[in-house]
């Protein structure tokens, strides 16, 4: 059998694989010397300080965010029922090393760390979007033998150039969105949006942002025009409104309840606080099909996955003493990327964890939603979070994910190749930031993408 | 004259309005409207790293298909593919000789369609596909030491260069050793030191090895943990797992003992499955030079089974075929298997069970060798196996264990393992009673 080339997918890895060009061995007797020019463990490491205890519950939460879910039934009955329908079949395989997924080059490519958020106008019960009556809140394009995939979406890239005061131009390009092999019926009207998975490292310290923290931080008056809002979601452990800060639109109101979210959206993988399977009354294979126990994901298993990514060290700075980055945070600053951008928060008490209380730490984001203007809109509301509000994206850990993840791509829907074409896609509150962008010069923008790659 | 950069309040428009409303209900733009792929569905138990790479090079050089992956470890696989319809399965791909062997006895293959005569078929001693052609490794890997250079260079220790140098008592609790019944990679270890150094000796090499080690209960990276915190300055190990944690970024070295062997990982066709061309497909992408080239990739870091794709990657890569050729990798894979369950209890038994017991007594007879007393009765019984070779290799003893290390009945000895553990205890106690007698 013929075999067709895969000549630049083979070409991106042996490039991508030339940053650790260490895969040697040493025979009998010898050592090889192998440090590998980039850590690629760097969002995977423990806060400092776990006892023996904790270091094992740390390493009991690693492997199920890396198990692969089986379908059901299984003797493996710890990590069954996966699906009936689902995205992928791991943690990982969004978070590829704790990093950031990307978006796929081509239309006929899968979303192999990204998806499609789905609703109607209006509100659900607890003020969060109308899931769509066949195909539920979010698409799954996977289903387990016997239950079609809900369908297939495809991004198509469109291109423009970018032009800055001295000249420079950049080519930016942004995706539109189809559908195809729909499984349930014809989606209609359906609000759309997409996320691409962003990494995982540091989100205890996030969780433990006390509310009164972000409240305050909302009220603040702000320069440029900014403002800045809290989202108000629902704590499916309380019943209780509670201030979001996880997901794209900080829809979650914590990092337990952002994971078992995760669980059920992404892999079908029930758990105490998403009881129920992902299938509607339109998929009645999916609601016959066994499952993997009630819930699937049980509490223990919850705690220690949470334990986990609470637990995981937020990424270092690098070259921070560096003269350029010292000044390309002066500009950070001046710009007024670091009014939502926040170099500093400060956790509050938690329970049990002295390493995530009390901590002062550089996340690069307050948490809150912004409106981002038109061009990033996604025109689907989400509790109150409008059709052109983000939560800011925490900066850090932007300069390693290169080095982690091959398929990166920045903002909600992975368009941005890079940190300059995320920038120039800011608009909203943040227009009067990337207006300072587009007229610094060429020496001021150098140094600021060196900051920002040395977060 | 330069026009700073504005938005376009048409692009806008356009862009927002086929993000906010989907396309879905005026149908696929021209590029999408051909037929949907085809499913291959394939069965593993490879991280989802390694399977989502393959996936996405498999899709790009073949989209006409679409990969759809059930995972399972082997003990599950094997009744999943055992169905008539194999759960729908076209592919199994898993590292688990034992699980091909079995299914293949229970006529779950179709040949494989692919021309075995372009491949080899052996690396040293290790066939890489069974005669029938019913299956055939895509990737191997090998067997070795993790070592951490400057842990062992702070105790002014060696590097070892073979297993006989991991039973030096300057290792004490210095070795990570995965428990063979417990950890899946395991099993061969045993058997390769067997092989290499004869029953009787290798039992005794293994008995002082253990008496060093921390036994580590599962695998994956666990070893490798234990060698970077600090507790441990050598792990056994299956090299993927060290190479692709030196891939990225631990301060480690994987070295190949002397005497190793390889585990090669096959890749079968179901007899009835759905769709046999996508599976040609997925068979001959994964044993093409392009798809073996993959199996560098930091996250994978699998030796691969064509010669060809050693091309190009650093000299001081191991190279399988270039070590054979100059007489090692003498391990019989094929031949150890029937026994991998059986030693692995031994093992169990002997070492693993006892090590509390064990270690101290080893502690004291070392003490007593490097005092001038050598006490040879202390060493045999301390090293004794509870069973000869002969009774090691009884088929009915290996039906009896049989399954315990694809997970089944993994906590119900049998009496006749029990009494392994009763013969090993009496031997402890009679060098126990020796090494008093002899003031060690």
């Amino acid at each position: 059998m013929k075999l067709k080339p895969t000549l630049s997918r083979l070409s991106r890895l042996a490039a991508f694989g030339a940053l650790f060009a260490h895969f040697v061995h040493a025979p009998a007797g010898h050592a090889a010397e192998t440090p590998a020019v980039i850590d690629r463990e760097v969002l995977s490491r423990p806060l400092p300080g776990l006892s023996a205890e904790e270091e094992e519950r740390f390493r009991r939460g690693r492997s199920l965010f890396r198990q692969s879910w089986v379908i059901a039934p299984a003797n493996d009955v710890a990590v069954d029922g996966l699906g009936p329908l689902y995205n992928r079949l791991a943690c990982i395989s969004c978070h590829a090393k704790n990093g950031r997924g990307g978006a796929p080059d081509k239309p006929e490519e899968r979303m192999q760390s990204m998806l499609v958020r789905l609703s109607l106008p209006g509100r659900n019960a607890q003020g969060g979007p109308l899931p769509h009556p066949a195909y539920g809140d979010q698409l799954n394009e996977e289903g387990i033998p016997g239950v079609p995939g809900e369908g297939r979406a495809h991004l198509h890239w469109h291109h423009k150039q970018a032009r800055l005061a001295d000249g420079t131009t950049v080519t930016l390009r942004w995706p539109s969105l189809s559908f195809s092999e729909l499984a349930y019926g014809k989606l209609g009207k359906t609000l759309t949006s997409l996320r691409v998975s962003p990494h995982v490292a540091g989100l205890g310290l996030l969780d433990a942002v006390e509310e009164k923290t972000l409240l305050a931080l909302a009220a603040e008056k702000k320069p440029d025009g900014v403002r800045g809002t809290v989202n108000l979601v629902y704590d499916k452990a309380t019943g209780q409104p509670a201030v979001g800060r996880f997901g794209l639109k900080s829809n979650m109101p914590n990092l337990r309840q952002q994971i078992a979210g995760a669980f059920v959206g992404d892999m079908g993988i029930t758990s105490p606080l998403f009881a129920q399977e992902n299938c509607t009354a339109a998929q009645t294979a999916c609601a016959a099909a066994p499952h993997g126990g009630q819930p699937e994901l049980s509490a223990t298993q919850l705690d220690e996955i949470s334990f986990y990514l609470a637990n995981l060290a937020p990424p270092p700075r690098r070259a921070s003493d560096s003269p350029q980055v010292r000044q390309g945070e002066a500009h950070f600053a001046e710009l007024g990327c670091a009014t939502c951008h926040r170099p500093q928060l400060i956790s509050g008490e938690v329970a049990g964890n002295p390493r995530l209380s009390r901590q002062s730490f550089a996340p690069y984001t307050d948490l809150l939603l912004h409106d981002m203007g038109p061009q990033l809109a996604d025109g689907r509301p989400d509790h109150r979070a409008n059709g052109r509000q983000w939560r800011t994206a925490p900066l850090w850990g932007l300069g390693v994910l290169t080095a982690i993840n091959e398929q990166r791509g920045l903002l909600h829907d992975g368009r941005a190749r890079t940190a300059e074409e995320a920038i120039l896609w800011h608009g909203g509150e943040a227009e009067t930031a990337r207006r300072r962008y587009i007229k610094a010069d060429r020496t001021q923008r150098a140094a600021l993408l060196a900051f920002l790659q040395s977060l | 004259m330069n026009i700073p950069f504005k938005p376009g309040r048409r692009r806008f428009i356009q862009g927002a309005g086929l993000l906010g409303l989907n396309l879905a209900a005026s149908g696929m733009p021209g590029a999408l409207a051909k037929s949907a792929p085809q499913t291959v569905t394939v069965v593993t138990s490879y991280a989802d790293e390694f399977v989502s790479r393959i996936e996405a090079a498999f899709e790009k050089a073949y989209p006409q298909y679409r990969l759809r992956v059930v995972w399972r470890m082997p003990n599950d696989a094997a009744p999943y593919l055992q169905q008539p319809d194999h759960g729908g399965a076209d592919v199994y791909w898993s590292a688990s000789p034992r699980t091909f062997a079995r299914l293949a006895r229970d006529n779950t293959w179709r040949k494989l369609p692919i021309d075995s005569g372009a491949l080899p078929r052996q690396v040293g001693k290790t066939e890489l596909g069974d005669a029938a052609g019913f299956y055939t490794a895509s990737e191997i890997a090998g067997f070795g030491f993790a070592v951490s250079p400057p842990a062992l260079t702070q105790r002014g220790l060696p590097l070892p260069a073979d297993w006989t140098d991991l039973s030096d008592p300057r290792l004490a609790g210095l070795i990570a050793l995965p428990v063979p019944a417990r950890v899946g990679f395991a099993p061969p270890m045993v058997e390769i030191v067997l092989q290499a150094y004869g029953w009787q000796r290798g039992w005794a090499l293994w008995s002082e090895i253990a008496a060093n080690a921390k036994p580590i209960e599962r695998g994956s990276t666990f070893v490798t943990d234990e060698i970077a915190a600090g507790r441990c300055a050598i792990g056994l190990s299956i090299d993927f797992f060290v190479n692709s944690a030196i891939a990225n970024g631990a301060a480690l070295s994987f070295i190949y003992p002397r005497h190793t062997g390889l585990n090669p990982a096959h890749i079968a066709v179901t007899r009835n499955s759905p769709n046999p061309e996508g599976a040609a497909a997925f068979v001959n992408f994964l044993l093409s030079l392009n798809g073996q080239k993959l199996l560098a990739h930091p996250d994978i870091r699998r030796l691969p089974i064509r010669p060809d794709a050693y091309a190009g990657l650093p000299t001081r890569q191991f190279n399988p075929f270039a070590a054979a050729a100059e007489g090692g990798l003498q391990f019989d894979s094929d031949a150890a298997r029937p026994r991998l369950a059986t030693s692995a209890s031994l093992f169990q038994q002997m070492l693993i069970e006892p090590l509390a017991e064990l270690t101290p007594l080893w502690r004291r007879l070392q003490a007593a060798e490097q005092a001038g007393k050598p006490l040879p009765e202390v060493r045999r019984l301390l090293g004794a196996p509870p069973i000869d070779e002969a009774a090691a290799n009884d088929p009915a003893l290996h039906r009896a264990i049989g399954l315990r290390l694809e997970g089944e009945n993994p906590a119900i000895p049998t009496p006749q393992e029990l009494a392994w553990g009763e013969t090993a205890a009496r031997n402890r106690h009679a060098a126990r009673k020796l090494l008093d007698e002899a003031g060690a």
